[in-house]
């Protein structure tokens, strides 16, 4: 393969990404959502924080670094909780939701 | 509770980690000393009192049933029952490939280099903002055949970073193999060739990276493939926990792809130059 052709090939890959973020971060809302009104049990915040960490890690990669340091801050704010499957109480509620707002701004 | 110093720890018992203490492995923070945590990791199930204390190099001699003890008195551990060890006992991963009496060897690497390299990852961690790399070259890792197409099996759950990395990698001259979860790691060991090396992520939909690593540094085939931990678990802890766990390197994600292919050389033992090039 050309270097030519690879560069391509990831150029193609970063904006299936990138195109890939907007349903993440919809499914992050919804389960953060569902967590925050007692629908879901505390221990799926396990599931929240790999979706997040998921996307802390490899963001960068694909070249959008704000998104992926938007998301370490918010996996970062949630391990403690998700360790003792324990969920924040409302002001630290209002803080992670501002959290996961700055990384919606960040993927826009 | 037992009074602690009431415990008898014997030379030929077994000892499985408790939940509590998986979850103090898996943590990012923990209280344990250094040798606790080198003592912690080797509980597997598997290897007895006496193989575990003859391997750990921060343990004092003769000190093992005390560390032994304070562990089960604060439940980290638990004593294996008699009889077979259910693959569950095992934990994740590689329960599957232990069929026979696995080959325990003694770990090589020392904690304390572990530590020092920990520290100084974590310090470059905190200077440049996002990431740790880490790779050293085992003089005891068997030699390549030259001109040999490496093969590399890249254990990653976010579909499009593995596919990424396996179309990096390819690009690089590696021949390239994807496992998301632990069903597919076990078939792609299990499928030859036996990998050259394994790139292998920690948080997994369904294993734990560093338990994987334990039980391949365990197994008879797999202890000497060398493992680069490629993680977004960045903390000195964790890092600690892949090095002392038997890591030949640590990068943190999100990674730069040529400091990723730079510690595939410095650990594989390959020149840094010329890059292989499939094509060119």
């Amino acid at each position: 393969m050309s270097a030519e052709a690879f560069r391509r090939q990831l150029e193609a890959l970063s904006a299936e990404y990138r195109g890939s973020l907007p349903g993440k971060l919809i499914e992050i809302d919804s389960l953060w959502r569902d967590l925050a009104g007692g629908m879901a049990k505390p221990d799926r915040m396990d599931d929240l924080q790999r979706e997040l960490h998921s996307i802390a890690g490899s963001a960068r990669t694909f070249g959008i670094a704000g998104v992926s340091e938007a998301a370490a801050a918010a996996e970062s704010f949630l391990e403690s909780f998700s360790k003792r499957h324990k969920l924040p109480d409302t002001a630290q509620q209002a803080r992670f939701a501002r959290l996961l707002d700055d990384l919606k701004r960040a993927a826009r | 509770m037992a009074n602690r110093d009431s415990l008898i720890i014997q030379e030929h018992d077994v000892y499985l980690l408790s939940d509590k203490g998986d979850e103090e492995l898996r943590g990012s923070e923990t209280s344990l000393s250094p040798a606790e945590i080198e003592l912690l990791v080797r509980v597997d199930g598997n290897l007895t009192v006496g193989e575990i204390a003859a391997s750990c190099r921060l343990l004092k001699p003769g000190s093992a049933a005390d560390a032994f003890r304070s562990l089960l008195g604060r439940n980290l551990v638990r004593l294996r029952p008699k009889g077979k060890v259910t693959s569950r006992e095992f934990g994740t991963g590689l329960a599957i490939l232990f069929d026979d009496t696995p080959s325990i060897q003694p770990t090589r690497k020392a904690l304390t280099q572990a530590r020092a390299e920990a520290t100084a990852g974590a310090s470059t961690l905190q200077k440049q903002g996002y990431y740790v790399r880490i790779a050293r070259r085992d003089a005891d890792k068997p030699k390549l055949p030259h001109g040999k197409t490496l093969s590399v099996v890249v254990v990653e759950d976010e579909p499009l970073l593995a596919k990424f990395l396996k179309q990096y990698l390819s690009f690089e001259g590696y021949s390239a193999r994807i496992a998301a979860n632990r069903e597919e790691i076990i078939g792609e060991f299990r499928r030859p060739p036996l990998p050259d090396l394994v790139l292998l992520d920690v948080m997994l939909p369904d294993a734990d990276g560093f338990e994987i690593l334990l039980k391949m540094r365990q197994h008879p085939v797999l202890r000497t493939v060398p493992v680069i931990m490629l993680t977004a678990k960045a903390t000195r802890d964790a890092v600690l926990k892949g090095l002392a766990g038997g890591a030949d390197g640590y990068i943190t994600k999100p990674f730069e792809p040529d400091a990723l292919i730079k510690a595939i050389k410095a650990v594989m033992g390959l020149p840094k130059n010329p890059p292989k090039k499939n094509g060119a």
